[in-house]
């Protein structure tokens, strides 16, 4: 590929992702759901739950005290990061190929990697709305405490491949939706009990072993955990499994997820299933 | 100058379904060729063949010169392909979405011309979900001619208009032929194809049954003549069909006869009559269908391919 071609296609993803984000932004269902629903969870949870959590017995002395909120936040904003792409990826996707929007789209020059980094980039602005939204009303409301310097460094990696991560995985899971209609319900199944194992309402300690595996097979787990070490003090690692943060294996599977996604994205995704 | 679309061969098959049938076909560039067919009869798997949705079985296939299943890419720049459905983005207007399409392409047309040209400049900011049946087919044409395309696809661009409709989009097709691209349009409408095509082709299971212009169909099918009478009960057919396999017998017992040689089948039906004392032969009828009716007769939708597609598809 010359770099002419590459300028292309970077050219025409951007405003594949331009027309997309107009597109869901006119979406009042969408915008509610995938877009305001992780906001309205933390709203709720932090207003509801005001505790503050436990500090684990091997962090010693001199460990602050966390509020609920200052947990929780790390948790629904793993859900925003790894969920909104999942959830908008996948539904309007499978959509569009019951619909014949994408055979149409299909027949123009947009290349497939447009194609493909305009979902991503779609995905990422609106998982970073939602994450600015959360930060201002977690430091305003709840008394958040905002994360020092290398805490928004992890942030920023976290997003940045947890993002194209739940992209893959919702371009993946339309292979297995069998009509337009089944697409919200074939997407919140896995999706919720995901939530439920992946250490965002409870603990991952709280769970049987057995499950806390099937949640380490999955992106949101790594998430979570890795937004805990941007929002809890050090001395939390401790409540984790390992007593570490593990953000090494939390990068290499989210790596692998998005390199064995994006391949079974491209081998087994249909442009056209209106017939 | 080379042809627009050249094919040797082309054969596809859906299980036990022979969907197109070893199809030749050249269509010169410039040209406006309409494939006229009943449903079912292959005309949309040929057509996606060509544009790159369908994989061949056998045979060779150059549309403009590239391969539409290895060079799809390429082909994409240089033609406009409008679909049989039409799906606009809800969320979108006309401009947006023909905003978003000229930017594909090298050499794209002014969206505000391709408004005018489809007659869409009124509702350019109405929102996809808001248009009707006919200005979304107005906008699917806008979309198909924005890149200024080499050539055109229409997949029954009118199907389910009423009579007004039909002929504002004809109107809007004759727009986009007169500016010299190569259009192959599929149609089941025997007066859509003889309005907008300089060329005919007719397909029937999967092959050309005919090619040509709309005199030429003319002649060649309103060459039959079909003798046709009722049958008085109680005489023997047995010797006259052996002679007669194109024999039919309607629900109501009349039999008819088509052939090119109706004086000398007439004769024979007389003389074969008369050995058997029978004066008159009961509702004798010879006559000559004209081509909409011939065409009608050819119309009887098979439905079996239809869902061959349908099935392949998912």
């Amino acid at each position: 590929m010359s770099a002419a071609d590459t300028l292309r296609t970077a050219r025409l993803g951007f405003y594949y992702m331009l027309l997309n984000l107009k597109t869901i932004y006119r979406q009042p269902a969408a915008l509610f759901f995938v877009v305001a629903f992780p906001i309205l969870f933390l709203v709720i949870f932090s207003s509801l739950l005001t505790f503050e959590i436990g500090i684990p017995e091997q962090a010693g002395a001199n460990v602050p005290v966390v509020k609920f909120s200052q947990y929780f936040v790390a948790g629904i904003m793993g859900v925003a990061i790894f969920g909104t792409s999942f959830n908008l990826l996948g539904t309007s996707l499978a959509i569009q190929q019951f619909d014949g929007t994408l055979k149409q789209l299909a027949a123009t020059p947009l290349p497939r990697a447009s194609f493909f980094l305009g979902l991503v980039g779609t995905a990422l602005t609106y998982t970073f709305l939602q994450l600015v939204i959360m930060l201002i009303l977690g430091v305003a409301a709840y008394g958040i405490d905002l994360p020092d310097a290398s805490g928004w460094l992890t942030l920023i990696w976290i997003v940045l491949l947890g993002v194209p991560a739940g992209c893959v995985l919702g371009i993946a899971i339309t292979k297995i939706i069998p009509s337009a209609n089944a697409a919200p319900a074939v997407i919140q199944a896995p999706f919720i009990i995901l939530q439920f194992i992946s250490g965002v309402f409870f603990t991952l300690a709280s769970l049987p072993t057995w499950l806390q595996w099937v949640a380490g097979l999955f992106p949101l787990r790594w998430i979570a955990q890795g937004l805990r070490s941007v929002f809890l003090p050090d001395a939390y690692r401790y409540a984790e499994p390992g007593m570490n943060w593990q953000l090494d294996i939390a990068a290499i599977v989210l790596a692998i997820w998005i390199v064995v996604g994006l391949g079974l994205a491209v081998l087994t995704f249909k442009w056209d299933r209106s017939g | 100058m080379p042809p627009a679309i050249s094919i040797k061969g082309v054969t596809k098959r859906y299980g036990p379904v022979t969907a197109v049938d070893a199809v030749d076909l050249e269509i010169e560039a410039g040209q406006v060729y309409a494939l006229l067919g009943p449903n079912g009869a292959g005309k949309t798997t040929l057509i996606e063949i060509l544009e790159g949705y369908r994989q061949r079985d056998a045979g060779d296939v150059s549309v403009l010169g590239y391969d539409p299943q290895r060079q799809r890419g390429e082909l994409n720049r240089r033609v406009g392909i409008v679909l049989q459905r039409s799906t606009p983005m809800e969320g979108l207007t006309p401009r947006e979405m023909l905003n978003f399409s000229a930017r594909l392409y090298d050499h794209p047309m002014n969206t505000d011309d391709a408004l005018e040209l489809v007659g869409l400049t009124e509702h350019a900011d109405r929102r996809g979900s808001k248009l009707s049946g006919g200005q979304k087919r107005r906008l699917d044409l806008a979309t198909s001619v924005i890149g200024n395309p080499d050539l055109i696809f229409l997949d029954e661009p009118t199907t389910g208009f009423d009579a007004t409709a039909r002929r504002q989009a004809w109107q809007v097709v004759r727009g986009l032929t007169e500016r010299g691209a190569t259009v192959i349009l599929t149609t089941h409408y025997l007066d859509e194809a003889e309005h907008l095509a300089q060329k005919i082709g007719l397909i029937k299971d999967g092959r050309i049954i005919f090619e040509g212009d709309i005199a030429g169909l003319r002649r060649e099918m309103e060459t039959e003549t079909r003798i046709s009478w009722q049958p008085p009960t109680g005489l023997d057919l047995s010797d006259l069909l052996p002679e007669w396999s194109d024999l039919q017998q309607g629900a109501d017992g009349r039999l008819s006869l088509p052939t090119q040689t109706p004086t000398l089948h007439l004769a024979r039906l007389i003389d074969w009559a008369r050995e058997r004392g029978l004066e008159e032969i009961p509702e004798l009828q010879v006559e000559r269908p004209d081509l909409e009716e011939m065409y009608l007769e050819l119309v009887d939708d098979s439905q079996e391919l239809e869902q061959a597609e349908a099935t392949e598809a998912r």
